[in-house]
């Protein structure tokens, strides 16, 4: 971790010390200025707030919405629930997975993309359903999600090719 | 308020101090309940139900786990009951299949009249007793591990997969664990699991630590044949 990050984890904290209590804001404000939890941050948590850095490590890792894991520059999630899974989820997951060469959960090498799945959206009618960076998209085909994640790299290459 | 109870398990009279759980106070009295997760003088947790009995109450009878039972005034529990050994010889039988390299608990598996396992064998390294957890957490005061995960992802773990600089070295984690000795032939391979219940004479742990009640010679909880007088006692009650 920069000093940098180390002073904004002291933001953060500040005003919190001692106050176990409120473990679980100080980690999404983490998780919201890193996009992950860093280690080096969940030590001085620990340190700052006295709760024991095991009881840290466990809420980090309870949650669903902390990743100890830096996330990719785009978030993929994949329902997996009862009615987008027998609307053919599983075969269009393999085979982005297979096209980005990760597993669920991980990211790929350039930091692009981190696919997740998660069950149930709420959103069966529209199933299959994946969320692209807070973005809904319905009625997936493995075709429309390769063109989905092609557009999204194209834009990035465009950005970069402009500057 | 008296200092003490009275109670009677098995039909003994039992006299223990307020807030004893059960089983402590029928160990103390040599009654033997078996149990594996239980450790004197460490908040019960109940996780691994081998120390169920049955508690009378207004003629009904209820089956709870004696570790998490604090005793009162004139309880009444019944610890070897057909019902209960029953019950136990099963949960006992779940445990070996669950992590048959655990000497402790083929132990106990034989001792409660597992004969061959019917479940199919899982082979873990950890059956999350939280044993380590707690002898880490209570006794020593160092919180250098516990358990991370949740549902099937449960497991104990150090914090980031590496031991803390606070770690005491105590070994108590090691030490009190039931699967740091491994049954007489070695450790089993996947595929290859097996109810050992060959020798009688498992001593285990027992003998350096007194709590892990693994070869017991009052063994009485243990045994499902009947063939012990205290049990014969209670059947004619
Ligand atoms: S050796 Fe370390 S981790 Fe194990 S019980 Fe002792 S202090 Fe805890
Ligand atoms: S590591 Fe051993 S003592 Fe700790 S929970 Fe697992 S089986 Fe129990
Ligand atoms: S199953 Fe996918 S939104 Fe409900
Ligand atoms: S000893 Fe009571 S549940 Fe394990």
């Amino acid at each position: 971790m920069t000093t940098a990050d180390a002073k904004r984890v002291d933001t953060i904290l500040k005003g919190r010390e001692g106050a176990s209590g409120e473990l679980i804001e100080a980690l999404q404000d983490i998780q919201d200025a890193f996009k992950y939890l860093p280690e080096e941050a969940l030590r001085s948590v620990s340190e700052k707030m006295a709760v024991p850095l095991i009881e840290v490590f466990r809420v980090a890792n309870y949650y669903k919405a902390f990743t100890l894991q830096p996330r990719g520059r785009h978030l993929l999630t994949v329902c997996m629930g009862t009615a987008c899974h027998v609307r053919g989820a599983p075969r269009f997951l393999d085979e982005v997975l297979g096209q980005l060469d990760i597993k669920p959960g991980e990211t790929t090498e350039d930091g692009d993309f981190t696919v997740e799945t998660v069950n149930c959206l709420g959103a069966c009618a529209l199933g299959p359903v994946v969320v692209l960076d807070g973005k809904y998209h319905d009625h997936m085909t493995a075709g429309k999600l390769r063109a989905l994640i092609q557009g999204t790299l194209s834009k990035k290459a465009k950005k970069t090719g402009d500057r | 308020m008296s200092e003490y109870v009275t109670l009677t398990i098995n039909g003994a009279k039992v006299r223990a101090p307020r807030g004893t759980s059960v089983l402590d106070a029928a160990l103390d009295y040599g009654i033997c309940i078996p149990h594996l997760c239980h450790m004197q003088g460490v908040i019960p947790t109940g996780v691994c139900r081998l120390c169920i009995v049955e508690v009378i109450e207004k003629g009904r009878s209820k089956v709870t786990t004696s570790c998490t039972l604090e005793a009162e005034e004139g309880m009444v529990i019944l610890a070897h009951t057909d019902k209960i050994l029953k019950a136990r010889k099963n949960i006992a039988e779940m445990l070996v299949a669950e992590a048959p390299n655990s000497r402790a608990i083929q132990d106990i598996a034989l001792k409660c009249g597992v004969k061959d396992v019917r479940y199919p064998f899982r082979n873990k390294d950890c059956v999350l007793c939280g044993r380590c957890v707690r002898a880490c957490t209570e006794i020593w005061r160092s919180r250098s591990l516990g358990f991370v995960g949740r549902g099937e992802q449960r497991h104990v773990a150090l914090p980031f997969d590496e031991r803390p600089e606070f770690c005491k070295r105590c070994n108590a984690c090691i030490d009190l664990c039931p699967m740091t000795i491994t049954p007489c032939d070695g450790p089993m391979k996947k595929g290859e699991e097996y109810f050992c219940g060959k020798c009688e004479s498992q001593l285990s742990m027992s003998e350096d630590f007194v709590d892990s009640c693994v070869w017991c010679r009052l063994g009485e909880g243990f045994d499902v044949t009947g063939r012990h007088a205290g049990r014969k006692q209670e059947d004619k009650r």
